[in-house]
């Protein structure tokens, strides 16, 4: 595999990663939030941080990194999850920029705009790609499960939901922590990666990214997120050689998708076996009445 | 003390007084019927009692606690089950999830049990399972356990609500029109299944209904409502020569 390549696809699953995240919060739960990306910056840091400055050991500073991200996530949760929907977005847009600034302005711990250097290569591609399974594996299992059940009744209908005995508050903050120690992960695996960060490129633009991502794919469909992160994450990247008129693709295809399926390239649809099962039962039925004509 | 109490509890919106003086006591096994007049402040009754609402005076009790002031998934987990006038089925959940969904507060499986299939995990999913198909077998609808309820008939839907009513496992089920929109024949499965959960479970319910037939057959007792105020109580036969219900309620609609 060439080296380009294999570049673009440890960065396409480190996204992955923050993005299964976004799902668990847009996706299941129906929170936006535009700060998202600040998780991404704090997971990044925090661990930079700890094994150039502390000398820590590596995985021990990326577990750190996740527990840091996640306090603070309760912090900034505490509001957001009590808050009605359409402020939630004000809130996180709010503390992303401001974590942003704050990266800038602290020059003695951070290295300020110049950004945090020196930090040792730990993550491969191989890393970066069994993290992205394993991410989007737990989030499989979260959304069948009590809590993914809960997440979606309360999308649609609080007061039906409260009805039915769901704590609406906790739940929506299980969902906002975890996904908060998705994208802190996706952070540290980052910077990991690239052994550099600087505070540029974790405002709400990347997070807002990452939604048009879930939107993309199918905002109810996993698979469908994980595909549409994959396809709209690699794309920038493969058109290199279009300049600056990659970003017009990109969002040409962002609209056409949008307009022509709303609801996402894969709809609902989700990657399990009894689903493959039955769309290549479809298949063959088909081919067998084409045959019998 | 009765399973359900409610004391003189009053309710206003703005200028509306949507209930003014309500007070009900019912027992295991008891139908109370409560009907009046659009805008009487029917729903608000429910929703004073189960927590959606708050009253401004007066108590609510369930099963000897007082839940007056308690929010609402509390008041559901101790024991109060409910459907809606216009039907509140989730979006985007098969009929078993959504049924589920009433269970899930109660399964006792922990956020590791979330994010990989734990034993304890499996073992209460399965436990929910059979109870969720308990219920809905109860109310006739086994057989749509994947189906999308958006994709059911009116009155197959008002079923799923009842299932997932019953597994919140409540002592006091609040049934708001559960009729509305039911065909003749439908309405007479109803009017048979509310007496069978009655009789089986054994649970005190509140029944919400403009079909007279329906409510006038299965009530122990009913309660007129007309502009916030209870204007009659009594059996149904009482409550039919009552002239002052006559004047306000059955007189119009007959
Ligand atoms: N949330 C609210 N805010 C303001 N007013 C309300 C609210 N809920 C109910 N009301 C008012 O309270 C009064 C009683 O309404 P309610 O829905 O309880 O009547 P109802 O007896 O259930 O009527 P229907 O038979 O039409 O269902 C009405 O005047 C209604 O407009
Ligand atoms: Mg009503």
């Amino acid at each position: 595999m060439s080296a380009l390549v294999s570049n673009i696809l440890t960065q396409v699953f480190i996204t992955l990663i923050a993005v299964a995240g976004v799902y668990v919060l847009t996706g299941l739960t129906g929170m936006f939030s535009l700060g998202q990306a600040a998780f991404m910056a704090i997971g990044a840091y925090a661990s930079g941080l700890l094994v150039v400055r502390l000398h820590m050991n590596f995985a021990l500073a990326v577990v750190l990194s996740v527990l840091m991200a996640v306090a603070v996530g309760y912090l900034i949760g505490y509001p957001v999850v009590r808050l009605r929907r359409d402020y939630i977005s004000l809130v996180t847009l709010g503390f992303g920029e401001a974590i942003g600034a704050l990266l800038n302005r602290m020059t003695f711990l951070t290295g300020g705009a110049s950004g945090l250097t020196g930090v040792p290569r730990r993550v491969g591609l191989p890393l970066a790609c069994i993290s992205a399974v394993a991410a989007i594996g737990l989030v499989a299992f979260f959304k069948t499960s009590k809590y993914g059940r809960q997440c979606i009744a309360l999308r649609g209908d609080e007061l039906a939901a409260k009805a039915m005995g769901i704590n609406v508050i906790r739940v929506k903050m299980t969902a906002f922590l975890l996904s908060v120690a998705l994208t802190a992960y996706s952070g540290a695996l980052y910077v990991f990666y690239m052994s550099y960060v600087d505070p540029t490129g974790f405002g709400w633009k990347k997070s807002a990214d990452w939604v048009i991502m879930v939107f993309f794919g199918g905002v109810n469909s996993l698979t469908g997120s994980t595909l549409g992160a994959f396809i709209l994450s690699a794309l920038p990247q493969m058109l290199r050689g279009l300049q600056n008129y990659r970003y017009v693709v990109y969002a040409v295809l962002v609209l056409l998708i949008l307009n022509f399926k709303p609801s996402g390239l894969l709809g609902e649809w989700e990657l399990t076996p009894g689903n493959v099962k039955r769309s290549i039962g479809r298949l063959t039925e088909g081919r067998r009445r084409k045959e019998e004509k | 003390m009765a399973l359900l109490e409610v004391k003189n509890i009053h309710k206003s919106f703005g200028g509306v007084k949507a209930i003014q003086d309500f007070s009900i006591e019912a027992d295991a096994g008891e139908i109370h019927g409560i009907i009046g007049p659009n805008g009487a402040g029917k729903t608000t009754i429910f929703n004073t009692i189960s927590g959606v609402y708050t009253a401004d005076s007066g108590e609510v009790y369930l099963n000897g606690t007082q839940i007056t002031k308690l929010e609402q998934y509390k008041i559901t987990r101790l024991g109060m089950g409910r459907t809606f006038q216009n039907i509140r089925l989730f979006q985007g959940l098969t009929v078993q999830e959504n049924v589920m969904c009433a269970f899930d507060p109660q399964s006792r499986y922990t956020v590791l049990g979330g994010l990989l299939p734990t034993p304890k995990r499996l073992a209460e999913e399965k436990r929910g399972k059979e109870l969720c198909e308990k219920y809905l077998e109860i109310v006739g609808m086994k057989d749509y356990l994947k189906e999308r309820p958006e994709n059911l008939s009116y009155g197959m839907q008002r079923r799923i609500e009842i299932a997932r009513a019953l597994m919140c496992e409540p002592k006091t089920l609040l049934l708001d029109e559960p009729a509305a929109g039911l065909n003749p024949t439908e309405v007479g499965e109803l009017t048979e299944l509310i007496r069978r959960v009655s009789k089986q479970i054994g649970f005190a319910i509140l029944l919400i209904e403009h079909r007279l037939e329906l409510v006038m057959s299965i009530s122990d007792l009913i309660h007129v409502q007309n502009f916030g105020k209870t204007i009659a109580v009594g059996t149904p036969d009482e409550v039919r020569q009552n002239q002052e219900v006559i004047e306000a309620y059955l007189g119009k609609e007959d």
